[in-house]
């Protein structure tokens, strides 16, 4: 060998970096899917003013009950409303719920589960039965119970979706805390006089954002599940404004003359929505979190 | 056993306290003044006050509190604004509709998440795991309500013959035909849900199960694969699989909620629904502290059934 020269090629690091995220990406097809069809709804929802080919809630009974074709890709409803206009800003109602309640039980769920975890003792039994008394409700039912409580709102369906996800977030992070409090590099910190809440933000948090990030994906799928079963029941916005679980229930009294196409845009929506974060969500788990595919 | 029962009874109590006060404070959050709702068309003043007063809504929140689990824990939830019926009449009259449309969906949800998570795990890659694979993905993510706008579609209006009629219940005691002919669309709708749950349960289970060494060992000596499945994979992988049905229970209770609205079925979850557009709040109270209540003894119970089944775990050692 001696004698010889290696040629050696210096990539660029952002070379590597895109090479590194496309293999990635290759050997996990599932968050390609996922993620495409999440980023198509995220699109649509902030572009709806500028795809949606028709006003939403402008009523046309001229065009009543038209079914799906040429003019009208998904139909219109009763009132000659365009059905595939109000999925597209219907999308606008679930996504924004799903971000903000998410966000509500992320923000809420996790300070509580930090605190809980770093601090124990009484704080952490006294917050912890909060939790458990908030899981002892089946969620959907607690979620109705706010939501008719509150009053049939797009604000109260997010706090009430919000309310009913903190105690996952809340247990995922103290038991994280848990796990991490007692080893070497927290005692470390702890006794060069960190304070707690630079040990809880600087060394705990970035050790449990993975299962956040994780949970967060799947939550939303929730969330618009629930958003939707809720403006299901009248409880979520109001009439005439689209949504995706008021414009199903909406069809129903046309399903006994064969008007499906009501019924099946907005279906499919929610379908492909949740679909697309469960996916992303699942695909996520077994990429940051090797323990867990492993479990799985 | 028994120290571990008595355990987690007292560990409910707590719990179930909390839980009290947020029913009890939930009814109060709603903007809504409960004695114009509850006086109707009547606005006189003093008719207002008297209303309040027989209501015991002009005593401190706390008494009220005080009054209002003194009579829930003797089974007094009230009396409906509407109709001015017992709360826990109302529920009593309705619970067996919802127990027969949730004990219908759990069977349907076990019976064929057994079935197809056997044949999927014993077929692992096979063309079964791939549409089971996908049919649990789809269930999931798929709502419920469109799912029985669909089937109410299909079977009642599109297919010819109409096999099931889109709605409507009639009593089991009354005519058991046409009882279970209205059973089996909100069936198959609530079951769907908790099926898709089941069934990726019942299949990674039993692919663990299959890894272990005893499996490994009763395939060595020579047993037939139905043996090894059936008298010692099965056994032990069913174990999670009762953690989770315990788990359905509250699926199944929230998910009535959706499915007897969609299919006009009388039971417990259409009673709330029908009571939140009239602010009749000792009814939607009534309703989420009983689904509670039996959320949380349903769970006590798979936790029991849990110890029972697994010899190996003693929860008499075990810390709460």
């Amino acid at each position: 060998m001696a004698g010889t020269t290696v040629p050696i090629r210096i990539a660029h690091v952002s070379d590597d970096r895109l090479g590194s995220a496309i293999y990635f990406l290759r050997r996990n097809p599932r968050m390609i899917i996922g993620g495409a069809i999440v980023l198509a709804w995220l699109i649509i929802a902030v572009f709806a003013p500028f795809l949606a080919p028709y006003d939403p809630i402008k009523v046309n009974v001229t065009d009543s009950l038209i079914p799906p074709g040429g003019a009208h890709w998904l139909g219109t409803d009763d009132l000659g409303r365009d059905v595939l206009s109000r999925v597209m800003w219907g999308s606008r109602v679930s996504l924004s719920v799903g971000v903000i309640s998410v966000s509500i039980g992320l923000f809420v769920g996790t300070s509580v589960g930090l605190a809980a975890g770093y601090l124990g003792g009484k704080f952490d039994l006294f917050i912890m039965r909060g939790i458990d008394a908030l899981l002892a409700f089946p969620a959907l039912i607690l979620a109705i119970a706010i939501t008719s409580a509150l009053g049939p709102q797009i604000q109260n369906a997010m706090i009430a979706i919000g309310i009913v996800a903190i105690p996952a977030y809340a247990r995922l992070t103290r038991g994280q805390v848990l796990a991490v409090r007692a080893r070497e590099y927290i005692v470390a910190a702890r006794t060069i006089g960190c304070s707690p809440l630079r040990i809880v933000m600087r060394h705990i948090f970035p050790n449990i954002m993975n299962a956040l990030i994780v949970q967060a994906t799947l939550a939303t799928a929730f969330a618009i599940l629930a958003e939707a079963a809720l403006s299901f029941l009248g409880l979520g916005p109001q009439p005439p404004y689209p949504s995706w679980g008021q414009d199903i229930n909406y069809s129903q009294r046309y399903l006994s003359n064969l008007k499906w196409w009501m019924s099946v845009g907005p279906g499919i929506a929610i379908f492909t929505a949740v679909f697309g974060f469960n996916f992303l969500g699942d695909a996520l788990r077994d990429a940051l979190d090797p323990r867990l595919r492993r479990s799985g | 056993m028994t120290t571990y029962i008595l355990r987690r009874l007292v560990l409910m109590i707590p719990v179930a306290f909390l839980v009290t006060i947020g029913v009890f404070a939930l009814a109060r959050l709603s903007p809504a003044d409960p004695v114009l709702v509850f006086a109707g068309e009547e606005r006189d003043p003093a008719a207002l006050a008297a209303i309040r007063k027989d209501l015991g809504l002009d005593q401190p929140l706390p008494v009220q509190y005080v009054a209002w689990l003194t009579r829930a824990v003797q089974g007094d939830l009230g009396r409906s604004f509407q109709n001015k019926q017992k709360v826990s009449e109302a529920i009593l009259e309705r619970l067996p509709a919802t127990f027969e449309l949730g004990l219908a969906a759990l069977t349907i949800s076990i019976t064929f998440a057994l079935v197809v998570g056997i044949l999927s795990a014993v077929k692992r890659n096979s063309v079964v795991d791939l549409l089971s694979s996908s049919v649990t993905l789809m269930g999931v993510s798929f709502p419920s309500f469109f799912l029985g706008i669909v089937l109410i579609l299909l079977f009642a209006y599109v297919i010819p013959g109409h096999i099931f009629p889109p709605g409507g219940y009639v009593p089991l005691t009354t005519d058991v035909g046409e009882n279970l002919r209205r059973l089996v669309l909100p069936a198959a709708t609530l079951a769907t849900g908790s099926l898709a749950v089941n069934l990726r349960q019942v299949r990674s289970s039993l692919l663990d199960v299959f890894g272990q060494e005893y499996v490994r060992t009763a395939r060595a000596k020579g047993l037939r694969e139905r043996t090894v499945v059936v008298r010692h994979a099965l056994k032990n992988a069913l174990i999670p699989v009762v953690t989770l049905v315990g788990i359905q229970i509250g699926a199944i209770i929230e998910g009535a909620v959706i499915t007897e609205t969609i299919f006009s079925w009388p039971g417990v979850g259409r009673l709330v629904v029908q009571a939140i557009p009239s602010n009749d709040y000792p009814v939607v109270q009534g309703v989420v502290l009983v689904s509670a209540v039996s959320f949380m003894l349903s769970t006590l119970l798979v936790d029991v059934l849990y110890a029972w089944i697994d010899p190996r775990i003693s929860y008499d050692t075990a810390k709460a």
